[in-house]
């Protein structure tokens, strides 16, 4: 209890140089941390993105492509599928329920996505969780609209506004569906993925939209579109879902061998799998720096306690000659250094919290990495833990040298 | 109280003078006494062994009858909390502590010098304050910040804390160096007003001869250490 005291008010009588190490410490601990959430949320969010799709078919480029340019709406798929395939695939046995998706138009640089009613039923995203309307419906019109919750946050979009969607990637497209506005009639609850971010209009809308830009004179009337009929002549991907998983290894061997047409069945779970791999060498770089920051942390520490050390000879032979043993001050160095790194990761979780509250909306915005601001993980801990040991450990080099100090200077030092 | 017979002490092996070689001192309890010698004769060093930080080389070295150099080290820490008060030549005191503090320290590694302080107090705290008042210490200063008190007020502090819970032994180790005359001279008496209340033994160290009257006996470490050559 006296060491504890002592330690206390020492500490706080070289309070300049004590805090500026215990600052070390929990920036480093905050770093640490926030490292290690952006990880596992960025993992999470990454493989949240798509669930309770047993195939996604596109036409024939690599696994990842297909599954960047069609879930992530990275890239763009080169080559579409053509309506017949998609319509002999759709009558395979085993197939539950399947999804078109037509990219490639934009709207103020959000993506433009073609898609059927399936898409609201079907479409599963993290835990199987379904889309869910915040406001409105689906899309039962040719001109109607369903916006992701970020697409209608960001413009500031609401129910019953008419928007026109541009031919191509990016707002500085020049080819703008002028004659085709679409009316807002559902937008969606945010997801952490790629389809907040999206518009989604109804497939034939695609076709309708395009069609009629190829008339250059627009000198004759069109049909005023009514309901969802028509088909597209192609889709750039499709999603599958089947009765049963076990389907999806015959089908999706069937399907990469389908004469008519060259095209490529992932499932989503793999291919993503696979992605988050080739990312991880870039993870393991970031949590090896921030260790190595924490190591230097504590270098740190004991180095402000090995300097102290040399000025409080005088106090540590007081502690002596009042009776202290060599253990007290051993015990008294490793408390200190104990409270120093205690109070670092204490400061450094709040830190950690902070920043995770400042950095979250922008991570979600930017990179679609939804935190989580929840009690520490057992693994996060465990980090703590780990560096409270450390701390600990170090400060026994100092301790150990109060140890013998005490011994050999004694009372007999005259400074 | 303090019996040394044939005491030598080297801190090297092949050191071929001995820093300390007495033949014999005896010391009574309750004594005031005076031990001087020029920088360099021994005098820390044999403090040192007094108070069991180093151990004879060979000899006999014994305090209350108790023989220093066969006690383990922990015991030897033991036997000097108990028994053993020190006071530093100057910067004796603890800068975050209170004087209050300064003084119990002591009292908070051993638990008989602790039962023994509690005898003529309730708390601690209050004996502390007692030791204090009896050394002349304005109560008010009592709870301040240690750094703003002077030299002198700040040696009666460190000899508040060597006299908490009546140690048999009372050693002062060149305590006056940083006085001028008038405060080394009140500083002095006070030393031996608490020594002779509490009936200890009081070893005062220090080059400085002029002392040497005030003492009711005078040791000069060179002239023992050279009736032996």
């Amino acid at each position: 209890m006296i060491l504890l005291k002592l330690a206390i008010s020492s500490l706080y009588n070289r309070r300049a140089s004590a805090f500026l190490t215990l600052f070390t410490i929990a920036v480093s601990v905050m770093l640490l941390l926030s490292i290690e959430r952006v990880r596992v949320d960025a993992k999470s969010s990454f493989s949240n993105t798509i669930s309770g799709t047993d195939l996604i078919v596109g036409a024939r480029t690599g696994d990842i492509q297909l599954l960047l340019s069609s879930v992530f709406r990275i890239g763009h798929a080169n080559n579409g599928v053509s309506w017949q395939s998609y319509q002999y695939i759709k009558q395979q046995r085993g197939v539950n329920w399947t999804i078109p998706l037509s990219l490639g138009d934009s709207h103020k640089g959000q993506a433009v996505l073609g898609t059927s009613a399936d898409y609201f039923q079907h479409y599963k995203f993290a835990k199987k969780q379904q889309l869910r309307f915040s406001q409105g419906r689906a899309f039962a019109h040719l001109n109607e609209v369903v916006l992701g919750a970020q697409v209608a946050a960001k413009l500031g979009y609401s129910l019953g506004d008419s928007i026109i969607i541009s031919h191509g990637m990016g707002n500085t497209s020049f080819h703008h569906h002028n004659d085709n506005p679409f009316t807002v009639v559902g937008i969606l609850d945010a997801t952490g993925t790629p389809v907040d971010k999206t518009l989604h209009i109804p497939l034939a809308a695609i076709e309708q939209i395009h069609s009629t830009n190829h008339h250059t004179g627009h000198e004759h009337e069109h049909e005023k579109p009514t309901d969802l009929i028509g088909n597209p002549k192609q889709i750039t991907a499709f999603l599958i879902g089947f009765d049963s998983p076990l389907y999806t290894l015959q089908v999706r061997r069937n399907i990469n061998q389908f004469k008519n047409e060259a095209l490529l069945a992932i499932m989503p779970g793999v291919t993503l799998r696979e992605l988050w791999e080739m990312l991880t060498i870039v993870e393991k770089i970031l949590l090896l720096f921030s260790m190595v920051v924490v190591l230097v942390s504590l270098l740190g520490m004991l180095t402000t306690l090995l300097a102290s050390l040399n000025q409080r000879r005088r106090e540590l032979a007081i502690l002596r000659s009042v009776g202290a043993r060599p253990w007290h001050l051993f015990a008294l160095i490793s408390i200190e250094s104990l409270l120093i790194t205690f109070l670092g990761c204490l400061v450094g979780c709040g830190l950690f919290y902070l920043l995770m509250a400042l950095a979250a909306g922008y991570l979600q915005s930017h990179a679609g990495i939804t935190i989580i601001i929840a009690m520490l993980s057992s693994y996060e801990l465990m980090l703590i833990g780990a560096i409270m040991a450390a701390g600990f450990i170090v400060g026994l080099i100092p301790a150990t040298r109060a140890y013998f100090y005490s011994l050999s200077d004694g009372m007999s030092i005259k400074i | 109280m303090i019996n040394i017979k044939q005491l030598s002490f080297t801190w090297q092996k092949q050191q071929i003078n001995p820093t300390i070689a007495i033949t014999s001192l005896e010391i009574a309890k309750g004594e005031h006494v005076f031990l001087h010698g020029p920088s360099g004769c021994g005098k820390s060093t044999l403090l040192s062994l007094l108070a069991g930080i180093n151990r004879p080389t060979s000899g006999q070295l014994s305090i209350l009858g108790c023989e220093l150099g066969q006690l383990s080290k922990s015991k030897c820490d033991k036997f000097r909390a108990e028994h053993i008060g020190y006071i530093f030549q100057n910067f004796n005191l603890l800068p975050y502590l209170s004087p209050i503090d300064n003084v119990t320290l002591g009292c908070q590694f051993s638990k008989p010098r602790q039962i023994k302080a509690l005898i003529n107090s309730p708390t601690l705290n209050q004996e502390a304050s007692r030791l204090l008042n009896a050394l002349g210490l304005d109560e008010q200063l009592h709870q301040q910040n240690v750094a703003s008190l002077s030299i002198g007020q700040q040696q009666r502090v460190a000899a508040a804390r060597a006299f908490i819970g009546s140690p048999e032994l009372i050693i002062a180790d060149e305590p006056t160096s940083a006085l001028d005359a008038n405060n080394r001279q009140s500083f002095i008496n006070l030393l031996f007003a608490q020594a002779n209340e509490v009936n200890s033994t009081l070893l005062f160290v220090s080059h400085d001869t002029s002392l040497q009257p005030l003492f009711n006996r005078n040791i000069d470490l060179v002239s023992l250490q050279e009736q032996d050559k």
